[in-house]
C-alpha cells in the first residue's frame, strides 16, 4: 500500500508528463533532430548525440560543442567556449528553485531538478507550477522534465540518420526551432516593462557585445549589463 | 597528450568528450544555481535582478545563433533569418500571444525563404 503523499506526488509526475506530450516534446525533438545529424557530421557514434542530450541538455550547447569541433578548435577552448555559453543556467535555477523546494526535497533532488533546467522546463515550470500545490511541484517538473528528454533523446537518434536526406531548406529549419522558441517563450513569459526590456536589451546588445567584449566572455556581459538596466528600470518606474 | 589520450581509450572518446567537454562545463552552472539559489527568497528584489538577467542572457543566446549559425541554417541569408523570426513573432503578439502559431508562422517564413534562395 502506498501512503496518500505517494499517490498524490505520482499523479503529480504523470500530470506533468501529460503536460509534456504535446507542444514541448514536439519543439524539442525539431530542436535536436539537427544535433544528431551534427554529431555524424564529426564522425560520431550514434549515442554520443544521444547521451549529450541526456547529459548536456542545452541545445545550444551541444551545437557548439559539435559545430567547434567539426571546425576543428582545440577541445580545451570548446570546453571554456561552451561553459560560457551555458552560464545562463546559474540565474535560470536560482529562479526556478524557490519553486522547486517543498517538505522532503532536499539538496540532492534540488541537484536532480537542476539537471532537468533548460529553456522549456524552465518556461514551463515559471508558469504552470506557481498555482500548484507545494507538494505536487516538484514532481510535477520532473514528470514534465523527463518526457521532454526522453522526446528529444529519441529525435536526437533519428535526426543521426535522417538529416542527411532531409532538403536543406528543411533541415535550416530543424536548426531555426531554437531561436524562434526561445524568442517566443521568453516574450510569452514577459508580463512587465523590466521583462520585456531585458528581452530587448539582451537581444540587441549581442552583436553590439560580439564587437566590444568578444571571444566567448560577450554574452556574461550581455546577460549582466541587460538584466541590471531592465531591473534598474524597474526600480525607477516604481519610485516614480 | 590529447592524441594520446584519444588513442588510448580508442571508441570511448566521443562519450569522454561529451562527457568532460559537453556535460561538465554547463553543469557546473546548475550545481552553482541550487549551491547560490538555496536560501533566496522568491520574493526578494535580488530574485527579480536574477530573473532578468536570466532572460537578458536567453536572448543573448538567440541573437547568437541567428548571427553566427552552425550546419544547414548557416544556408538561409542573413536577413532570412531575421525576418523568420520577426515573422514568427508578429504572428504570435497578433494571435494573442499563441506560442504554437507563431512557431508555425516563423517556421514557414523560413522554409520559403530557404526555397527562395537556396
Amino acid at each position: 500500500m502506498s501512503t496518500p503523499a505517494e499517490t498524490s506526488s505520482r499523479s503529480a509526475f504523470l500530470k506533468g508528463a501529460h503536460a509534456a506530450a504535446g507542444l514541448p516534446s514536439i519543439v524539442l525533438m525539431a530542436s535536436l533532430i539537427g544535433v544528431g545529424g551534427l554529431t555524424r557530421d564529426i564522425g560520431y557514434p550514434m549515442l554520443a548525440g544521444v547521451l549529450s542530450t541526456i547529459l548536456v541538455w542545452a541545445g545550444p550547447a551541444q551545437v557548439l560543442l559539435f559545430g567547434s569541433i567539426a571546425a576543428g578548435a582545440s577541445l580545451p577552448a570548446v570546453a571554456v567556449a561552451v561553459s560560457l555559453s551555458s552560464i545562463r543556467f546559474l540565474p535560470m535555477v536560482v529562479s526556478i528553485l524557490p519553486l522547486l523546494r517543498g517538505p522532503g526535497i532536499g539538496t540532492g533532488r534540488l541537484l536532480i531538478g537542476a539537471h532537468f533546467v533548460a529553456v522549456t522546463s524552465w518556461t514551463e515550470g515559471r508558469r504552470l507550477l506557481p498555482g500548484m500545490p507545494v507538494a505536487e511541484r516538484y514532481p510535477f517538473f520532473i514528470g514534465f522534465a523527463s518526457v521532454v528528454m526522453a522526446a528529444a533523446a529519441f529525435a536526437t537518434g533519428a535526426g543521426y540518420y535522417l538529416i542527411g536526406a532531409l532538403p536543406a531548406a528543411l533541415a535550416a529549419a530543424l536548426l531555426f526551432t531554437t531561436p524562434l522558441f526561445f524568442t517566443l517563450s521568453l516574450a510569452a513569459g514577459s508580463r512587465t516593462l523590466a521583462d520585456w526590456c531585458a528581452l530587448g536589451l539582451g537581444f540587441a546588445l549581442a552583436p553590439l557585445s560580439t564587437r566590444l567584449v568578444g571571444g566567448d566572455f560577450d554574452l556574461l556581459a550581455v546577460g549582466l549589463v541587460g538584466g541590471t538596466i531592465a531591473y534598474a528600470i524597474h526600480r525607477l518606474r516604481r519610485r516614480a | 597528450m590529447l592524441a594520446a589520450l584519444e588513442h588510448a581509450t580508442g571508441g570511448l572518446w566521443p562519450y569522454l568528450v561529451v562527457i568532460l567537454i559537453g556535460f561538465l562545463p554547463t553543469e557546473i552552472w546548475r550545481f552553482a544555481g541550487v549551491v547560490a539559489g538555496r536560501n533566496l527568497d522568491e520574493s526578494s528584489e535580488i530574485m527579480l535582478w536574477v530573473r532578468l538577467v536570466a532572460a537578458a542572457l536567453v536572448a543573448g543566446v538567440v541573437a547568437k545563433l541567428l548571427l553566427a549559425p552552425s550546419g544547414a541554417l548557416a544556408v538561409i541569408p542573413l536577413w532570412g533569418r531575421a525576418g523568420a523570426l520577426l515573422v514568427g513573432f508578429a504572428v504570435f503578439w497578433l494571435r494573442r500571444r499563441s506560442v504554437l502559431t507563431g512557431l508555425v508562422a516563423g517556421e514557414a517564413a523560413l522554409i520559403v525563404a530557404g526555397f527562395a534562395f537556396v
